[in-house]
Parts: structure tokens; C-alpha cells; sequence
């Protein structure tokens, strides 16, 4: 029994050790759920897609349909929508999707990227049935509904 | 109900309330195992009353605190970062729980601090919308405000301890330092001038003239109030300010060579730099003045090991300042290795978290705010925890948060509030980062430096932990010799020589024996060991054989060894007290050893002092001239003079080179005349000549051996060998050469031996030739209460050809006793005499195990002393 203190502070030791690493731990985990929730929230983020057609001589050609975020046009095989055409600048112009909306920016093409004719300067929101054009080709964007969940 | 919903009920939804309940919860096992402490150290339970209670009021106020300052917030900001005030919750219980247990006056005060200082943050919680547009607005009254305190010290400053820099303002109990809010009135004016210039950013030095007017304003009334510390600070928020504002790296570059050159100037000029940059790459030089505080530091970390010493059991107090300069130490001493990671993590958690808000601040005014208090916890913080553990040099700041100190704490209370806010104001579309570069690097610094930090602490608690804890200054050491009993000293045939007496917390060591003070030594709290006391530590002290699972459950619950073990010796407490009656009066030493295994029978060292008195005479011991704390049988380095001539007879005998004995029997060497120190009887023969000690005849017989069997005699003799024995002995390194035999002949070369040295030669010449291993523990008392028998630490060693041994001995034969004995004379390079007494048993009339060798030395140039001294010690020791 001389030992019955000393046994019971080791014990206390243990414990407050066992609590300090709790205290850290939990924090650490906190944090990690946090990112984790973030990025969920970012995969998750749901991106209304695009639907462009291309305005040739004979009216609206046929509809493409994208679900990225972020769409490149230019002639680089790399671009999501790649334009064969000698008006359009490897990389033209870029569609992007942020803060709940599409916006549409030139990249320093040398041509130019127009909405509804005209030129633009800075990032712009599109709306739906905008008229786009980069260099020589013309095309029309919608949005396509989001199914309420 | 399980445990899963139990916890899940404990920890409430929100973030922060959790993790205070968690901190609240290492706290309480924090403050429990404070208050039982008392019981574990005294190892008894005397009621509640022993036990320490006090710190119960500084927990009770921390819970209260922050029981109310997380729910004000939560209503107040509820957008805040959600860690930053758990952090701080746990890092000031901690320190406040670490002051009450160092010093309880300071807990107490700095339990009003924490009281203090929450409710002035719940108080300002209400002006949440003003405040930091305010600070912003008043920029420049606020800085001239912090100026004109700071200024203040130089007409009214004091220091609350008594002595230092006159830092403080205040009186009647009551003190404040300015220069510690001005670290945050620097970073608001900082932050608030760069918000407002940013847009107009032309080029650095336009942009900065105004800074760097303020900063060495700020930087001058540091420094001529030789706050050092506090200066640092302010380079390392100035700095990191101005580098993320405008993310060229050549400010970091330019600040740290000016930073340079200051340490370099201020080694050179400044007498207090001088000496804690000497003290920071050598603290060994002088641990017991101007390092004495950061080798105790690094002790404390040593002491503290892995998982440290438990609340209340360890000795930080030790440490000078420990409740605020070295408060970590402290911390790392109870917590351990485990206690000063976990520490540096929350410091280092805190200030990454200020860094993510900067990040997310709504303006570049908010976001320099958040990266300037970044930048002051981190470099404060590392400054003291670096000082702490020799990363860097040592400057007195506070570790924020923890340390003592109110200007400390309500400082970094206000550095919380402004955290609380701007990050209450973050947004999703937080302002643009021009350059995130620059947050990155901090924070990659800030990751390096607490990284290497803690490396360090692993290196002092972990590899060179346990060296540490046997260095002398390590207080920690007497203090268990008073709680745990310590091993006695019996004499061969079971009396006490020297025991431990008293009860648990207050054990002291008794001499009986004072006369054999030189021999046994002492164990003392202010002066040491010495003798076997200090050579058999670790036996008397429970340190070696003990049964393993006892050591570590008494290293685990106490810190402390086992109770000690008792030590049967070989001396004999008889023949001690005759030698010591004997020698009463003279200088010298006399050894006795049983020749045949090397037991040493007696030892005796005059003049000699009391171990029971040490405190009373230690002055007068060290300065008095008669050296008594000498053990001059172990330690004395004498001459051989001409007693060696037994050994060069023997040897001659073996070479076969005996010479004709001389005509002239003195011998003139460096302008003296050596003379026989008896006549001899017959001058034809070489036996007598030997025993009389005649110079002539021994000059003689070196030059016939030459120097290379000299020395090679020498050397089997043991002259250049420690004898083996638990005491730090040393011996003459081997010459390569004797140039002159004939000197070495009659002992006047550079050879220097001690009494058990020769008396171990003399053990040769009485047991055929061979020399044995000394021993002076014989056996220790195990655990179980029975004996356990002790090794010698040597090998016995042929060192002389053993019937060539026998047939000297035989010759230099007494002619009323039964021994051999001879007498010599050797001469110092001070002039001063000394006589060698050399006898022994003869093996024709002795049985095996009774062979018994003598050496007496004095001091003084008496030599039928000498003879009957020696004489009447063998002859007692013959009866054994």
C-alpha cells in the first residue's frame, strides 16, 4: 500500500497524456474533416452544362454538350472544343464556371473573342442564348436546366 | 448507454466547446496528480492537509474563464476560427497550473491575470464593430502612446525581482511592462500603414521610410533599455510583415544580414550580448556562472526524459526564473519528451492558424493584422523555446500564453481578440492574393523552425539525457540521496563504517570512522564525492544490482533509484584505527594488502579531515596546505627514490647482469649528495646494499639493466597502469625512453608513483612474483538480505620472475622478524624528503592466502619511524 499513491499518480499521468494527445488528435481530425468536407463540396459542386452550337451559312449546326467546369476553345488538339480554324488562336477563349455562374474569357487571342458582337476586355457572365464569336466562327450557348433535387 | 454515446453526449456538436471540455479534462488529471503529489515524493500519505490544494483556485478560474469567453463568442462571432481559442485555453491552464506548482504566490497572482484578462475580453467583445477601425483610424496616437510608456521606463522603470534591466512601470505590488503591448501597437500601425499604401505601391523605399522611422524608434528604446528580447521580436514581425506585403524576398535577405551584423557588433561591443552568445556556444565553459541557467535548463530537459517526471515529482525549480523565462523546461522536466512535443504542436497550430486567416481576411488591413500576430507568437515563442534548449541564444522573453507575467498575458489576450475578429469577418470571395507565395514560406518556416525544435528537445531528453544526469551540478542527484536511503560501508568483518541515518525526505550520512575520512571519501549535497563514496555510487546508491523490474518501477513512479545496498569492504576497521594511531602525527599514507589476492587490509591517508563537518571546514579544508582532502595512498604521486631496490636486484638477477658492488656508496646527482639511509653491514654484498638503500649500489645496478629494462620493469611492476580499483585514478604515461638508468637507479628521473602502487609491487616481490588485482568492495548485500560476492576488476599479473622474487625477498629477510623489508629515501624537486617503508611476508614460512605487503610513506625524513610504523602494521596484519 506504501506504492498505492504513487501507482495512482501513474495512472493520472497516463491519463493527462492520454487527454493532451485526445486534444490534439481531435483537432487534427476536426481540421482533416473540414478538407475533406470541402472537397466534397467541391466535387460535388454541381455545374450546369453547357450546350453550344456552332452558326455556320446554313443556321445552327449541331449541338455539343459540356459538363466540365472549365472549357478551353482554340485549334490546340488539347482544348475541350477544338476549332479548326485559322481565325481561332491555339488558345482562344475559355468558359469557366464560378460562383454559381459561367463566365466567359479571352486569352489574349489574336483575334478577339466578341459576345453578341461585342469585344471583350475582361471576364463576362454569359446569359442564356448569348452569341459568341472567336475570330470567324460563331456560335450560340444555352445552359441546360438543372433537375431540382 | 455505451461508451460511443457517452463520448458523443460529452463532446457537443460545436468544435470549440469540445475541445476546451478535452482540455478541461487534461487539466483536471493535470491538477489531481499535482495535489497528490506531496504523498509520492514523501512516499506516505500523512492526510489531506500534506497534500497541495492551492492550485484548485487556478484551475476554478480557468474553467470559469473560459466556460464564459466560449460562449460569449460563440454568440458574439460566430464565424470565428474555431480552434484559436481552445488553443489558448489549453496553453494557459497549463502554464497557470506549472506557476501554482513552482511558486504558489506567482499562481495566485496569475490567476487574477486570467480572470483578468477574460473579462476584458468579453468586455470588448461588445465594441466587436469599432475596435479594429479604430485601431486602424488612431494608427500613429496609438504607436506614440505605446513610445511615451516605453519612454517612461527610462524616468520611472523598476524590476518587480530586485535586479535586472529596469523594464517595468508601476509599484505597490502592481507592475507593467510597455514594451509588451507595443509589439502589438507595432503591428497594427504596420498593418494599417501597408493597407493604406498598398494601391499607391511605387517601390520599397519610398513605401517603407516611414516603417522603418517607427520600427527604429521602437528598436532604440528597446535596446537602451538593453531589452534584447523584445528587440528580436520586433525584427521578426517587422520583417515578415513587410515581406508578405511586398513579397520580395530581398527584405528577408537585407533583415537577415542586418540581424547578422547586430550579433556580430553586439559580441564585440556590448558586454551582456558578449556573454549570452559565449554561453550559448559553450555553456560547458561555465556551468556554474554566466550558463549556470541554460545547463540547468538543459538538466531539467535531461530529468524529464520521455514522459517526464510526472506533475509536481520533478525539481524544475532548480532552474533559475523557471515560472517564466524557462517555463518550458519546467514543462518538459514533468511532461517529458511527449508533454514538450505536444506543446510546441499547439504553438505551432496557433500560428498556422492566424497564418489561414490572414489568408482568408476580407482586406489587406485585416490580413496583415492576422499575419503580424502570426509573426509575434511564432518568433516570441520560438525566441525563448530555441533560448530554452540552446537553438539559439538565450533572451529573456515570455512564452506567450504560459510564461508568467500580466503585461504577457493581457498582451496576448488582446493578440486573441484580434484574431477572434478578423477571422469572425472572413468571407468565401476573400480579397485577391497577389503573391501566396509569400504566406506559403512562412508557413514552411514556421514548420522547419518548430520541426527543428523539437528534434533538438529529443536530443537533450533522449541521446544525451542520461549523461547529463551524472553531471555534478545536477542537484537532482542529492536530492533523492535525501529520500532514498544510500548503501553503508562495513568494515571486512561487519562493522559500520559510514550509514544513513534519519527518516524519508531528510536521510543524511553518518561517518563513524572520521580518521578514515581521506580513504572512504563523503557524499555531499554542495560538495560532491569523493573516495569510494563517490567510486561505489552506484552500488550504495541502488543503482546496479537491483533486480531490473525494481529500477524501473522506482525510475517510473519516483524518478529516483532503489534504496541503496550495503558494501562489506576489505579493509579492517583493527588495523585502520592502529595505522591511523600511528601515523597520528605525521604526513603520509601506509597501505596494507594481503599479497595474495590483493584485499586491501588497510589504508590510512594524513593528514586527514572529518566527512561529518564538511560544511563547518570545506573553506579551510581546500585552502590548508597539509592538502587533507588528498587521499594520498591512491592519489599521492611520489618519487621512487632508492626504494626500489629489491625489484632492480631481482630484475638484475634475471637479466644476469649483476655488477661488482661499488666502492662508493652515495651517489652525487644534480648537485646533491644521496647517502645510504643505514649503514650497511657488508658493503661486498648486494642483498645488503639493497636493503640498506645505498645510492651507489643502486646507480649501479640501473646502468647494468639499462634504460630499456628499466623500463620495461616499470611497466610490469604496474608504474604506468591506474590500479584497477572504482576510484578515477591515473598513472604516469610510459616514457619511451630512460636516458639515464643510473638516475632512475636511485629514483631521481620523472617516474612518480602512488603508496598502492608500490604496495602492489611489494605484493610481486612477497607472492612469487606475481602481482595481484586489488580489490576493495568484497561483497554487497542483495535485495533478497543475503551476500552477494564482488570481483576484483583487474587480473593478477606476473611481474616478476617468481623463484628470482622469492630468493630477493628471502635475501633482504629481517633479522628478528619473519619478513623481508627495506627503507629508501627519495628526494623531491622541492627539496622535500620522503621515506619509503617496502616489506612483506616471506613465502617459505607463510601459507598460501596469508602473504601480507606493507608500504608506509612520510613525509619527512624519518625512517626508524617509518620501519616501526610498518613493522607493527604487518605484524598485526599477519594475524589475520
Amino acid at each position: 500500500m506504501e506504492n498505492f499513491s504513487a501507482y495512482l499518480l501513474l495512472a493520472l499521468r497516463l491519463l493527462l497524456a492520454l487527454a493532451l494527445y485526445a486534444f490534439l488528435g481531435w483537432t487534427f481530425y476536426i481540421i482533416w474533416r473540414d478538407l475533406r468536407q470541402q472537397a466534397e463540396s467541391l466535387t460535388h459542386l454541381r455545374v450546369p452544362p453547357l450546350l453550344i452550337s456552332q452558326i455556320g451559312e446554313n443556321g445552327l449546326g449541331e449541338q455539343l454538350r459540356f459538363t466540365a467546369p472549365e472549357i478551353v476553345i482554340g485549334r490546340h488538339p488539347n482544348c475541350e472544343w477544338v476549332l479548326a480554324n485559322e481565325t481561332v488562336s491555339t488558345k482562344h477563349a475559355r468558359l469557366l464556371f464560378h460562383h454559381d455562374q459561367w463566365w466567359l474569357e479571352d486569352l489574349h487571342s489574336r483575334n478577339g473573342t466578341f459576345l453578341n458582337e461585342q469585344i471583350l476586355t475582361s471576364p463576362v457572365v454569359l446569359a442564356n442564348d448569348d452569341r459568341v464569336r472567336c475570330g470567324q466562327v460563331n456560335f450560340d450557348i444555352r445552359f441546360e436546366e438543372l433537375s431540382k433535387k | 448507454m455505451n461508451v460511443a454515446q457517452a463520448i458523443r453526449r460529452w463532446m457537443p456538436a460545436s468544435n470549440s466547446a469540445s475541445l476546451i471540455r478535452l482540455a478541461g479534462l487534461f487539466l483536471g488529471f493535470y491538477a489531481l496528480a499535482l495535489t497528490l503529489a506531496p504523498a509520492v515524493r514523501d512516499r506516505s500519505f500523512d492526510g489531506l492537509s500534506e497534500l497541495n490544494w492551492g492550485h484548485w483556485f487556478g484551475m476554478l478560474m480557468w474553467a470559469v474563464s473560459f466556460y464564459f469567453l466560449d460562449r460569449r463568442i460563440r454568440k458574439e462571432l460566430p464565424n470565428r476560427d474555431v480552434f484559436i481559442v481552445p488553443l489558448v485555453a489549453i496553453l494557459s491552464g497549463w502554464g497557470l497550473l506549472t506557476i501554482w506548482r513552482l511558486t504558489p504566490f506567482f499562481g495566485f497572482r496569475q490567476t487574477l491575470w486570467l480572470g483578468l484578462g477574460t473579462a476584458f475580453f468579453i468586455l470588448a467583445l461588445r465594441y466587436k464593430n469599432e475596435i479594429l477601425n479604430a485601431l486602424r483610424r488612431y494608427k500613429y496616437l496609438w504607436l506614440l502612446a505605446g513610445f511615451l510608456l516605453t519612454a517612461l521606463t527610462f524616468l520611472f522603470g523598476t524590476n518587480p525581482s530586485g535586479i535586472g534591466p529596469d523594464l517595468w512601470l508601476g509599484c505597490c505590488g502592481i507592475y507593467f511592462q510597455p514594451s509588451e503591448p507595443l509589439k502589438l501597437l507595432l503591428i497594427i500601425y504596420l498593418a494599417a500603414y501597408l493597407a493604406d499604401r498598398q494601391p499607391l505601391m511605387s517601390g520599397l523605399v519610398p513605401l517603407l521610410a516611414p516603417t522603418v522611422l517607427m520600427a527604429g524608434i521602437a528598436l532604440m528604446l528597446l535596446l537602451v533599455q538593453r531589452d534584447l528580447g523584445t528587440a528580436w521580436v520586433f525584427v521578426f514581425i517587422y520583417t515578415i510583415l513587410i515581406y508578405v506585403a511586398s513579397g520580395k524576398r530581398r527584405v528577408l535577405v537585407s533583415s537577415l544580414l542586418t540581424l547578422a551584423l547586430a550579433l556580430i557588433a553586439g559580441y564585440f561591443l556590448v558586454g551582456l550580448v558578449h556573454a549570452r552568445i559565449d554561453s550559448w556556444i559553450n555553456p560547458w565553459l561555465d556551468p556554474s556562472g554566466s550558463s549556470y541557467q541554460i545547463v540547468q535548463g538543459l538538466l531539467a530537459l535531461a530529468a524529464g526524459g520521455i514522459f517526464g517526471r510526472g506533475p509536481g515529482l520533478g525539481s524544475p525549480g532548480f532552474v533559475p526564473v523557471s515560472h517564466s523565462d524557462f517555463i518550458f523546461t519546467s514543462i518538459a522536466e514533468e511532461s517529458g519528451l511527449i508533454g514538450a512535443i505536444a506543446l510546441l504542436l499547439i504553438v505551432l497550430l496557433l500560428s498556422l492558424r492566424a497564418l489561414r486567416i490572414s489568408l482568408l481576411a476580407r482586406d489587406a488591413y485585416q490580413r496583415y493584422l492576422a499575419v503580424g500576430v502570426c509573426a509575434y507568437l511564432a518568433s516570441q515563442s520560438l525566441l525563448i523555446v530555441g533560448g530554452n534548449i540552446r537553438m539559439l541564444p538565450l533572451t529573456g522573453v515570455t512564452l506567450p500564453f504560459v510564461s508568467y507575467g500580466g503585461s504577457s498575458l493581457l498582451t496576448s489576450f488582446v493578440a486573441l481578440l484580434l484574431l477572434c475578429l478578423v477571422s469572425n469577418e472572413t468571407v468565401n470571395r476573400a480579397t485577391p492574393v497577389s503573391r501566396t507565395r509569400t504566406t506559403q514560406g512562412v508557413g514552411a518556416g514556421l514548420l522547419v523552425a518548430f520541426g527543428i525544435a523539437a528534434l533538438i528537445c529529443g536530443w537533450w531528453a533522449v541521446t544525451r539525457g542520461p549523461d547529463l544526469l551524472t553531471r555534478n551540478d545536477n542537484a537532482r542527484r542529492s536530492l533523492s540521496d535525501r529520500y532514498v536511503p544510500r548503501g553503508a560501508f562495513l568494515d571486512r568483518n561487519g562493522q559500520l563504517l559510514s550509514e544513513t541515518i534519519g527518516e524519508g525526505g531528510n536521510y543524511q550520512r553518518q561517518y563513524l570512522h572520521p580518521e578514515l575520512s581521506s580513504v572512504l571519501g563523503y557524499t555531499h549535497p554542495n560538495f560532491g564525492q569523493a573516495g569510494f563514496e563517490s567510486g561505489l555510487d552506484p552500488i550504495l546508491r541502488g543503482e546496479e544490482f537491483q533486480p531490473a523490474l525494481d529500477l524501473w518501477l522506482n525510475h517510473v513512479l519516483y524518478g529516483q533509484p532503489s534504496p541503496g545496498l550495503d558494501i562489506r569492504l576489505s579493509l579492517d576497521l583493527k588495523l585502520e584505527q592502529q595505522a591511523a594511531e600511528l601515523l597520528a602525527n605525521e604526513a603520509g599514507a601506509a597501505v596494507v594488502l594481503n599479497a595474495s589476492n590483493g584485499e586491501i587490509l588497510g589504508m590510512i591517508s594524513q593528514p586527514t579531515f572529518d566527512s561529518n563537518n564538511l560544511n563547518e571546514n570545506w573553506e579551510t579544508l581546500l585552502d590548508s596546505s597539509g592538502s587533507p582532502l588528498l587521499n594520498r595512498a591512491t592519489q599521492g604521486a611520489y618519487p621512487t627514490g632508492t626504494a626500489l631496490g629489491p625489484f632492480l636486484l631481482a630484475a638484475a638477477r634475471a637479466q644476469s647482469t649483476i655488477p661488482d658492488p661499488p666502492a662508493e656508496l652515495s651517489f652525487a646527482v644534480d648537485d646533491l649528495q644521496l647517502e645510504c639511509v643505514r649503514q650497511p653491514l657488508d658493503a661486498a654484498v648486494w642483498s645488503e646494499l639493497v636493503a640498506a638503500a645505498c645510492p651507489g649500489a643502486l646507480a649501479e645496478l640501473g646502468i647494468a639493466l639499462g634504460g630499456e629494462n628499466l623500463l620495461a620493469l616499470f611497466d610490469d611492476l604496474g608504474f604506468y597502469t591506474a590500479p584497477a580499483l572504482d576510484l578515477d585514478l591515473r598513472a604516469q604515461t610510459m616514457p619511451s625512453t630512460l636516458e639515464r638508468p643510473g638516475n632512475a637507479g636511485v629514483g631521481r628521473d620523472e617516474l612518480r608513483i602512488s603508496p598502492l602502487q608500490m604496495a602492489l609491487a611489494a605484493a610481486a616481490l612477497t607472492h612469487y612474483g606475481q602481482m595481484p588485482a586489488p580489490q576493495i568492495a568484497l561483497e554487497v548485500e542483495t535485495v533478497e538480505g543475503g551476500w552477494r560476492q564482488l570481483q576484483p576488476e583487474g587480473e593478477p599479473v606476473q611481474a616478476l620472475n617468481n623463484t628470482l622474487a622469492q630468493a630477493t625477498a628471502q635475501n633482504l629477510a629481517s633479522a628478528t622478524l619473519p619478513i623481508w623489508e627495506v627503507t629508501g629515501r627519495a628526494i623531491g624537486d622541492d627539496g622535500q624528503i620522503y621515506i619509503w617503508y617496502l616489506a612483506g611476508t616471506l613465502s617459505e614460512q607463510t601459507e598460501e592466502g596469508e602473504a601480507r605487503s606493507v608500504v608506509i610513506l612520510l613525509e619527512s625524513d624519518k625512517p626508524a619511524l617509518a620501519l616501526s610504523i610498518g613493522q607493527a602494521l604487518l605484524l598485526a596484519a599477519m594475524g589475520q
